[in-house]
């Protein structure tokens, strides 16, 4: 009776969710993140499951370690070594304002201050020649240097590195030599930037190859007392991690490159909406995950998961963040959630977030001393919220106080306290909307060709008035819980590794076949390398992108590449899909040649994906479903008696008609006017625009 | 209760995001579409919406220098076209007497029809590199007339009823040198405006005339309410500052310059009345950019993260009389018009940095210390050419050291090139790329932010630079005590030969393996040195930004050389005779010292 199982830690709760191979049954348990220590809660959660731990074949895992050890500076102590001339790309960066009229702008502060960056003699030319070889008496001053500095962890970047990865290769090999030889008991971690990325641009790979030395220790640490931990309980299942391009990986290769787990818990949920779309036979989905803080979205064409290298940590509006240059799932988000804080800015324009209220002293109507208008407190007073039927009657909501909160707005306005409510609530949809937008109509997507996938505690409340926005025809709230929604999809995560060359090359050079089917081969060969490295050598699909634009142009736009040896044809086929793509994007095509950037490869093996449970309930029709009729009020002159259902109780094939609410224990699901819902064979329901 | 569904404050605000959307997605559409890495890559350009009268409703802006131009461009355009549009138009103009800046920023401005009623303008600007003139790339030293800076363009329309006019766009690319490279941008920024049409006219059909009229209304009446939110908080009285440019006085000396502000509780005026007339060399602005300049620093003290519009800058009047360095007439050169407009916005920001320390810094290295480095590569026989914005150090705030190697006050969110990339795309090595700890920067209580240097070795068999840099002269200024920063300058190595200090070369020769090494200078700093921490001085020596040296003879502060410790009595003691040799020296003490806000 063997159990997949998943643990997701997030901001606030430990996810477990595990299943039955052979029947397909679901465990579920949560607990609350213990940031001092992570891995206990993560024990604590596996206790809660009363899984056996000897009967689990699998079990991944997704966690926040690295990206809190960063935001919160908890790091090891890094030196770098660096190419003679440019000790100072950390602090130089790309010298940009991005908050161009703040006359006292301050850049990000480096992660390794200038007495811990090093130079070496050694130079690469931007064509792979070595002109310089390292210059190891240099390397070792640089090293004794850091020694007596007391570093945790050491990087080594050196410039055209991307192109040519010997010189870094010869540092890495130096250093670890005599490391053993002068101190044998000490551990110093190292880490190489064409290990990290074979992309162009020292400051960016610069930094994530820092930033990965930066947590080395920590993640070592940590998945090292998990494995003994588990171990201890008689697990010998595999062990897998979560990375942020959506595939997930062995420990053993995560405490190599850590920072590929950069975004290791938001990803799961867009995972888990793919597998769910695959299932139902949809083919193009927007992932919109609804939290207490924000929201989050992606697009996902043709079931691809993208994803993305222009990432940064701590990137806002006004700051350009750390750039990491590692694949990343592209997800875009907005601090806009149920505890968002609604208020009136110094004109009196009502706005929503991104101030939350977070869970102390949370909404108003908590009753835990919160004054502060949020959404929460928007959707109690309207009558979407079930004040008796919060976390599914676990809290009792105090209307009064949701109202109250809501005064001060709804004086400003001249208006009744519900209607203030209800133009929080659109302000909040309106930002939503614009996230949507972003990713699909400023890409060159049009939302009317995709179907929207909620979850999140409240994503299902607001999904039907963005669909509306949008034009999108139809929007599915999964039947896994909403809370337990990424958990799940870390479940049905594949195995994955991407590699990535950066080629820059016109498509009409001579030779061009024989360069690009040489370093495919090259880049196939080092997933396979990885895998067996992870003792798995079977079932791996290789999957070909390639990154291009018009000779001339900056941004490159990715295309899938055919595998097999590449011939002219295959260029001449590569170059009409980058046109066709570039023309979607950009709406036009341009006379001039076109120009390779980077070469990638991913490598999947796929985990078996279990069956879904059919849905099943003791009901026969929706009517033994209706809980009661309560006074919602929808805007204008809308105050409407709304049947209110509960979701557990709604048969399969059961119709439903807006307005309508649906509330479970996790979430409600609103179901406006224009809409119509029904219930498939798993419990999901897919509400249709009118 | 109630509103009428269609004009309620919360539908107004929606739809006010919605146009600010649109500017924005025009922004990213041109962006990801240019051909040239001076649009895509340095952002040196802009796109805004404006109301039918030409305000600005909404912008989205890479470099700061853009926030004052579009009013002006699109009213040029309707002074000359009156209501004579078309759905599908679009004007092309790059007149800097008319729309500001010089004559390689190239304005193109669609008109945007709900029916057949005129509604409101989407209009962008971009610097096209090459756009004919005296060399390559079009702007640089040494032209005495605008005549010599490339084609002058008055509005005409580009494209009628959305079809290309064909006459239009062979002058255009018989006048470039890269015609390919130009005519794509302005595809680019085309693409741009056709979206922001759309998604208007998309807006309009939502929530009709009424409400979108409505809407307009009340973003610019917003902007003018926070303008006037925010005079309440800023000094008032009058202000004066003066100060030199590099050149353009009498023998090559330096040329004073000046302005006079008076801020009331509803005026916001800056007067450079009293300056040099125009100059016959490419240092002067004309009004629209002047205007811009002074936008920027009058924006950072309103409010530097409001959403610009026209509503917003209500409060500010600036006076520069025609004919004049600060607002240049027919035919005074100003394609390096980025230089004289920092130096009136540096003014502005010297006149109010004591009163308004929250916001404004000690003076930075200002000049852009643009080059432009260009040739036939050798080996693909195609035309090359490396332009570039170079980051240097800004002033030191009251609490706080300036930022070190920091693009301009006329860039924004302008990227540096990276090396790998260049190396890739230009025969040239680079040597060095590193903060310029040999030039050092203005000293104080709080000291400015470092410069860098970078050594290009030119790997062409021949090439040649132009470039046109300030504050070469005259260094950034220091606050309350602080020094003044240093020298922006260009350090030309060739073997055999002494090197070779500039500041500004049209089209220099260079051979192979000379070495173009460009500095840019530190920022002032603010406060007394002696006023500095020591653990500050200590940091600053152990990041190797200044010797021991330095911090004894600068700062009064003894590091023992071994352990990098401080010696505290003797620095006690150091700095109590520094003060009293200073007090002997200058027979005055003016280290009256302000508190920080």
């Amino acid at each position: 009776m063997p159990f997949r199982m998943a643990i997701d830690i997030g901001g606030g709760f430990v996810d477990l969710v595990a299943i039955d191979e052979q029947t397909g049954q679901m465990i579920w348990s949560k607990t609350q993140t213990t940031p001092q220590d992570l891995a206990e809660g993560v024990k604590e959660v596996f206790q809660l499951s009363k899984v056996d731990a000897r009967q689990v074949s699998q079990l991944l895992h997704g966690q926040t370690l690295v990206i809190n050890a960063i935001v919160q500076r908890r790091g090891a102590k890094v030196g770098l070594i660096t190419t003679k001339g440019f000790r100072d790309v950390l602090a130089i960066q790309r010298s940009n304002r991005r908050d161009i009229f703040n006359l006292r702008y301050k850049k990000p502060r480096s992660f390794v201050p200038r007495h811990r960056r090093l130079e070496v003699d050694e130079r690469t030319l931007a064509d792979g020649k070595i002109e310089r070889d390292v210059n190891e008496a240099e390397l070792l001053a640089a090293c004794e240097r850091l020694w007596r500095e007391g570093v945790d962890a050491i990087a080594i970047s050196f410039i055209n590195s991307y192109v040519n990865p010997t010189n870094e290769k010869k540092a890495l090999a130096f250093i670890s030599r005599v490391q053993k030889e002068r101190h044998p008991q000490s551990r110093l971690y190292l880490s190489i930037s064409s290990d990290v990325t074979r992309e162009w641009k020292e400051y960016e790979r610069t930094n994530t190859c820092v930033l990965n030395a930066y947590v080395m220790p920590l993640m070592e640490g940590y998945l090292d007392k998990l494995t003994r931990e588990f171990r201890q309980l008689g697990m010998t299942g595999t062990l897998y991690m979560m990375l942020s391009s959506g595939g997930v990986s062995s420990f053993e290769y995560v405490k190599k490159r850590p920072i590929e787990t950069v975004e290791s818990g938001p990803v799961a949920g867009v995972v888990g909406a793919t597998v769910l779309a695959e299932l139902l036979g949809e083919k193009n989905i927007i992932a919109l995950d609804g939290g207490s803080t924000t929201t989050k979205a992606s697009l996902v064409e043709g079931l691809h998961v993208k994803f993305t290298t222009d990432y940064a940590i701590e990137r806002d509006e006004y700051s350009p963040g750390y750039p990491v240059k590692v694949p990343v799932v592209d997800i875009v988000e907005v601090g806009n959630g149920g505890g968002s804080v609604a208020w009136l800015d110094e004109v009196g324009n009502l706005r929503v977030g991104p101030l939350s209220a977070g869970a102390i002293p949370g909404p108003a109507c908590y009753g835990r001393g919160g004054t502060q208008p949020t959404l929460t407190d928007a959707y109690v007073t309207v009558g979407f919220l079930n004040s008796e039927y919060f976390l599914g009657g676990a809290y009792r909501l105090q209307p009064s106080l949701a109202e109250q909160s809501l005064r001060t707005i709804a004086e400003h306005f001249k208006i009744d306290p519900v209607e203030a409510a209800f133009a929080i609530i659109r302000i909040a949809n309106d930002n939503a909307a614009q996230l949507l937008r972003l990713i699909s109509v400023q890409r060159g997507y049009d939302p009317r060709d995709f179907t929207l996938i909620a979850h999140g505690g409240s994503g299902p409340m607001f999904a039907a008035f963005i669909a509306e926005e949008l034009e999108i025809p139809k929007v599915i709230i999964p039947a896994i819980p909403p809370g337990n929604f990424s958990a799940w999809g870390l479940l049905m995560s594949d195995l994955k590794h991407n590699v990535v060359q950066t080629m820059v090359t016109r498509l009409d050079s001579a030779g061009v076949e024989e360069l690009i089917r040489r370093t495919y081969k090259a880049l196939e060969n080092e997933v396979m390398r990885i895998y067996r490295d992870e003792g798995i050598t079977e079932g791996i699909l290789l999957q070909r992108t390639a990154d291009l634009r018009y000779y001339g142009q900056e941004h490159t736009i990715r295309v899938p590449v055919t595998g097999g040896d590449i011939t002219e044809r295959d260029v001449v086929q590569v170059r009409s899909t980058f046109e066709q793509y570039h023309e979607r994007e950009y709406g036009f095509r341009l006379d001039s040649p076109v120009e390779l950037v980077n070469l990638r490869v991913t490598g999947v093996v796929s985990v078996g994906k279990p069956r879904m449970k059919r849905w099943e309930t003791t009901t026969k029709s929706v009517e033994e479903a209706m809980r009661e009729e309560r006074d919602v009020y929808w805007g204008g002159e809308r105050r409407i008696t709304t049947p209110i259902y509960r979701r557990n109780l709604l048969p399969p094939e059961g119709q439903l008609t807006g307005p309508a609410i649906v509330e479970e224990p996790t979430s409600t699901i609103v179901i406006p006017e224009s809409f119509t819902a029904s219930i498939d064979a798993f419990g999901h329901l897919i509400l249709r625009r009118a | 209760m109630g509103f009428r569904a269609e004009s309620d404050p919360f539908t107004l605000s929606i739809l006010q995001n919605a146009l600010i959307y649109a500017a924005e997605e025009m922004f990213a559409v041109t962006a990801r579409t240019a051909k040239s890495p001076i649009i895509y890559d340095v952002l040196d350009f802009s796109t805004a919406i404006t109301d039918a009268r030409g305000d600005v409703i909404a912008q989205a802006t890479g470099i700061p220098l853009f926030i004052g131009i579009f009013d002006f461009t699109v009213k040029g355009v309707l002074a000359k076209f009156g209501d004579d549009f078309e759905p599908g138009d679009v004007v092309i103009l790059n007149d800097p007497y008319i729309s500001g800046t010089h004559l390689n920023d190239i304005g193109l401005v669609a008109p945007i029809f709900y029916g057949d009623r005129l509604v409101a303008f989407a209009a962008s600007k971009g610097h096209w590199n090459d756009i004919g003139g005296i060399s390559f790339g079009s702007w640089g030293p040494g032209r005495t007339e605008i005549y010599q800076e490339g084609l002058q363009i008055p509005p005409c329309k580009v494209f009628i009823q959305g079809r290309p006019n064909r006459d239009i766009l062979d002058i255009l690319r018989v006048n470039s040198r890269i015609p390919d490279q130009v005519l794509g941008d302005m595809e680019a920024q085309v693409a741009g405006l056709r979206v922001a049409v759309r998604r208007v006219e998309k807006i309009i059909a939502k929530y009709g005339l009424h409400t979108y009229f409505a809407a307009i209304e009340r973003i610019l009446h917003t902007g003018e309410q926070i303008a006037k939110t925010r005079m309440k908080e800023l000094p008032k009285g009058h202000f004066r500052a003066e100060d030199f440019m590099d050149e353009g006085g009498p023998d090559d000396q330096p040329l004073p310059i000046h302005v006079d502000i008076e801020i009331t509780d509803d005026e916001f005026k800056v007067d450079f009345s009293g300056n040099s007339p125009q100059l016959p060399f490419s240092l002067n602005t004309t009004y629209p950019a002047t205007v811009a300049a002074v936008r920027v620093v009058y924006m950072a003290l309103i409010d530097p993260h409001a959403r610009y519009n026209q509503g917003l800058v209500a409060p500010l009047k600036v006076i520069a009389p025609e004919g004049t360095v600060f607002n240049a007439q027919r035919p005074a050169p100003v394609s390096v018009y980025w230089e004289a407009l920092t130096y009136a916005a540096d003014l502005v920001w010297k006149a109010l940095a004591p009163h308004a320390k929250d916001r404004l810094t000690a003076g930075h290295f200002l000049s852009v210390v643009a080059e432009i480095i260009a040739g036939m590569h050798d080996e693909t026989g195609e035309a090359f050419a490396l332009v570039e914005p170079n980051p240097g150090g800004w002033g030191a705030g009251c609490d706080m050291d300036g930022e070190s190697a920091l693009v301009s006050f006329a860039d924004g969110e302008t990227f540096a090139a990276s090396i790998e990339v260049l190396e890739t795309r230009y025969p040239i090595l680079v040597e060095r790329y590193a903060l310029n700890t040999e030039d050092g920067v203005g000293h104080g209580q709080f000291r400015g932010g470092l410069g860098i240097i970078k050594d290009y070795r030119i790997l062409n068999s021949r090439a040649e630079l132009t470039t046109d840099i300030n504050r070469a002269r005259i260094p950034p200024w220091g606050m309350e005590g602080g020094q003044s920063g240093t020298l922006n300058y260009v350090l030309l190595l060739s073997e055999g030969r002494p090197p070779f200090r500039t500041r500004k070369v049209a089209a220099h020769k260079l051979n192979r393996g000379d070495i173009v090494s460009i500095r840019t200078g530190g920022g002032g700093g603010w406060g007394d040195p002696l006023e500095r921490e020591p653990q500050r001085v200590l940091e600053d020596v152990r990041e190797e930004l200044i010797s021991i040296e330095q911090a004894r003879h600068i700062y009064g502060v003894i590091i023992n050389e071994t352990d990098l410790s401080i010696d505290t009595e003797a620095t006690i003691a150091l700095r109590a005779r520094k003060r009293r040799e200073r007090k002997k020296d200058l027979r005055s003490s003016d280290s009256e010292h302000r508190d920080c806000p």
